[in-house]
């Protein structure tokens, strides 16, 4: 089971380009797809749903151009776009029965898939209720359910979390392990904390461009002796973001307590224990001051 | 800031939104195209004993601001009716409800951000019709005044109030959907028919009747007795002319036409009595579900319930299916077309589907298959258009074989209905031999669920097929007109050929047009 992504590339009219040279190779597990807005993981997630066209390069399911047979692609994709509706005069077991047609499922077996899925979802309880009545989480819901419908060999999950309670975010995520074992996921969002309990590997996008395809623990290894926490006057706090780059801060009784990303310490500061939002963080910083002239601007998470 | 400024600011900004839309050069398109009958004599008023005026700057500008009064106070209501929708859809309305934005400001700005878009189709008519002037050179004065005087005192004033129409049929939630559409056509119809009967109405016909009675009068006092005035589109042409210099534009006059801009804020007004603000508890007002005994809350409240978190059990799938998948599809997108419908919408349905059977034959050619055929134009209005208006196309266009399975079960569930809702009529006429009559009934079963199919693929709403179809519907088989009839209504009327051929056409337009919104086919 293997998945190309080979040099794709995609222009939005004149010279606005969501991707440029993108190659990747992926087997199964989790993939966490990890970039600022506007970076292009919307885009790259479209064009491996066969939604849109890259403008050019070639993405291959299993060896085969998913330009000549998307169909070969799409009979083994579950997709969770970002931005998807639903029927809201159908309830949840019609609306999931109406995508189970779609995708040429077995009869019989979706009726069964489909019980599993929402109870899997937690939506058992509300299944014969309008859709137009359910909440924003509740939709995201119904939506990670259709997405496993026709037991996809390759998931492309876009945001999913969005909208979802505390409770139901960890169910996601545990899922989403359980499920990674004999199919690609593919996980983008803002979120590095569900990057951070569900991915086997990270892609780090910006700009369109692949900064870095690592594992956690390889990113991790980057930021090594690069971060560290320093005790200041929370009224110093403003001036310190002006001349280092950081990356979370704290409040407590003896001061602010700063995370600061670099080579070299500022005075007073303490080496600490790396996480993957400070790998985030710096590898964009580095990928930006690299390429031309940008500033060092750092990216907000949500 | 104050409020000319707020009131400019939401016009221009919508106003903006619209005119950077694709949609919005088709719209120009649309009056190009009108301008272009009216020059080209497809469109022209006959008076008298088969008069029309000369070509003069005062005739030329009066027909094209009664074929913009007439013609695109129709069509331009519904062109416009999306304004307060497209906040909805873009969610920008809920950004201004929680602004100090002023009800009455938010309705009159929609009126004149779409009499702004109403105003640049008359802007071509107008243009237009100084180029037919130059063209036609059947008069040597050439005077903008009256060239363009009947489009500033017809035109706008009832562009004007089909805009303000448009923003109060959006308020009213009776109005809102297809039944706005469909009622707007009979009221308007009803307003043209007001004109004839003497009434000054809002189109400016009867001053123009008025004035060209009179002046042919002191020509032809023959032709005046039982004086004939018609807009005609392609029907008899004018054999004679008569030198018309235009509408004496007293004040008298005038007061008329500023009393119709008057009634026109007056709907702004009142639409703003009705406007929801974008209250999602105003918006939402579906039946309660089956079972429920409490009153439903705006939205449903999150699933309380706490299963243990985790583990995935999943039965895998077998590798066969059981069934035809394209049927299933066939029965799923019926359901789809058919949920939601209420009970007495199935019961004159069904009525309509038995008196097709049982009503004496020509009655049920006649007005029982015309009802029983436009009663289902809201289960076929949005077909081809349900995956963008939900925001699903990304769900079904990623699954295997959308286009060739989907696509067509769609059409073929939208045959389904017209089958079953006229299909007593069709079975008599085979029964009874009528073969021609029949293939006439067939190519109408076939052609209508087409149409709604191509129309709701290429414009992306079920706006077209509603506004398109209740048009032809009255002209044609609620007529008779035997070129228009695509029901084969009567035997005179009966002809399957151009429907087959327009419905071959419509379903290749459809299907093209989805392959290219889909990457991959």
């Amino acid at each position: 089971m293997q998945l190309a992504i080979e040099d794709v590339s995609k222009r939005y009219g004149g010279e606005n380009w969501a991707l440029r040279n993108f190659t990747l190779q992926l087997g199964p597990g989790v993939l966490g797809l990890l970039g600022p807005n506007g970076a292009g993981k919307t885009t790259l997630m479209s064009i491996l749903a066969t939604i849109t066209r890259a403008t050019s390069g070639r993405v291959t399911w299993n060896g085969t151009d998913i330009a000549s047979d998307p169909d070969g692609l799409r009979a083994t994709l579950g997709y969770l776009p970002q931005d998807f509706g639903v029927y809201p005069n159908l309830n949840a077991v019609e609306f999931l029965e109406y995508l189970a047609a779609v995708k040429g499922l077995d009869a019989t077996a979706s009726k069964r898939r489909i019980d599993e899925l929402l109870n899997l979802v937690n939506l058992a309880d509300v299944r014969k209720r309008p859709l137009g009545g359910y909440s924003g989480g509740m939709k995201q819901r119904v939506g990670i359910a259709q997405a496993l419908l026709n037991d996809p060999k390759l998931m492309i999950v876009d945001e999913p979390t969005a909208g979802l309670d505390p409770e139901e975010r960890v169910r996601f995520r545990n899922l989403l392990s359980e499920l990674s074992g004999e199919r690609i996921v593919i996980l983008s969002t803002h979120i590095v904390s569900d990057v951070e309990a569900t991915a086997t590997d990270i892609a780090l996008i910006s700009q369109g461009t692949l900064v870095a395809h690592a594992s956690p623990e390889e990113l991790l290894r980057r930021v090594e002796g690069k971060v560290w926490e320093w005790v200041i006057p929370s009224a110093d706090l403003n001036a310190a973001r002006q001349r280092h780059l950081i990356s979370n801060s704290a409040r407590r009784s003896d001061g602010v307590h700063a995370r600061v990303l670099g080579d070299t310490p500022p005075n007073g500061a303490q080496p600490a224990t790396p996480n993957l939002e400070d790998a985030y963080l710096y590898c964009l910083t580095q990928h930006r001051a690299g390429s031309a002239n940008q500033p060092t601007e750092v990216g907000v998470l949500a | 800031m104050n409020s000319a400024r707020v009131l400019y600011h939401m016009v221009r900004a919508d106003f903006l939104e619209r005119v950077r839309r694709y949609s919005f050069l088709l719209t120009l398109a649309g009056a190009l195209w009108v301008a272009y009958g009216v020059a080209t004599e497809q469109v022209w008023i006959v008076v008298g004993n088969g008069y029309r005026g000369v070509y003069n700057s005062a005739w030329i500008g009066a027909l094209m601001a009664i074929c913009c009064s007439t013609f695109l106070s129709l069509a331009g209501f519904y062109i416009v009716k999306n304004s307060v929708q497209r906040d909805t859809d873009t969610r920008v309305g809920q950004i201004l409800a929680a602004t100090p934005m002023r009800k009455d400001f938010y309705t009159l700005a929609k009126t004149l951000s779409n009499f702004a878009v109403l105003a640049c189709m008359v802007g071509i008519l107008m243009v237009a019709a100084v180029a037919m002037q130059l063209m036609r050179a059947e008069a040597h004065s050439f005077s903008l005044w009256k060239l363009w005087s009947p489009f500033i005192f017809f035109a706008l004033p009832t562009m004007l109030l089909a805009a303000s129409a448009a923003v109060l049929f959006e308020t009213l939630p009776l109005l809102r959907g297809g039944v706005g559409n469909v009622i707007y056509f009979f009221a308007w119809t009803a307003a043209m028919a007001l004109g004839a009967t003497g009434f000054d109405d809002p189109t400016g016909l009867q001053l123009l009747y008025r004035s060209s009675r009179q002046t042919l009068q002191a020509i032809d006092p023959t032709g005046t007795d039982n004086f004939h005035f018609s807009l005609t589109i392609g029907g008899e042409h004018a054999v004679r002319t008569f030198p018309w210099n235009g509408i004496d534009w007293t004040a008298n006059v005038l007061l008329m036409r500023v009393g119709w801009i008057a009634v026109a804020v007056a709907l702004a007004y009142v639409a703003s009595i009705f406007f929801h603000r974008f209250d999602p508890a105003r918006s939402w007002f579906k039946r309660r579900p089956a079972g429920a005994s409490t009153p439903q809350a705006t939205t449903a409240p999150e699933s309380a319930s706490s299963s243990p978190i985790g583990v995935a059990h999943l039965y895998p799938l077998p590798k066969t299916q059981s069934g035809i998948p394209f049927f299933r599809i066939v029965a799923a997108e019926l359901r789809l077309m058919l949920k939601g419908k209420r009970w007495w919408w199935y019961l004159v349905a069904a009525g309509l589907a038995i008196a097709c059977v049982f009503a004496p034959f020509d009655a049920a050619r006649g007005g029982v298959l015309v009802a029983a055929w436009l009663w289902p134009i809201f289960v076929w209005s949005p077909m081809g258009s349900r995956e963008a208006r939900h925001a699903t196309e990304s769900l079904i266009f990623s699954s295997a074989h959308a286009l060739s399975r989907q696509l067509p079960a769609v059409w073929f569930a939208g045959v389904l209905i017209a089958l079953l809702a006229g299909g007593g009529v069709g079975a008599r006429l085979l029964f009874a031999g009528d073969y021609r009559g029949f293939s006439a009934w067939l190519a109408g079963a076939i052609f209508i669920p087409t149409l709604a199919l191509a129309l709701g693929v290429w414009s992306g709403g079920s706006k077209a097929f509603e506004a398109i179809y209740i048009v032809w519907w009255y002209i044609g088989p609620a007529h008779d007109i035997p070129g228009l009839d695509f029901m084969g209504t009567t035997p005179a009327s009966s002809n399957a050929v151009p429907y087959l051929i327009a419905t071959a056409l419509l379903l290749a337009a459809a299907y093209w047009r989805r392959r290219t919104r889909m990457a991959y086919a």
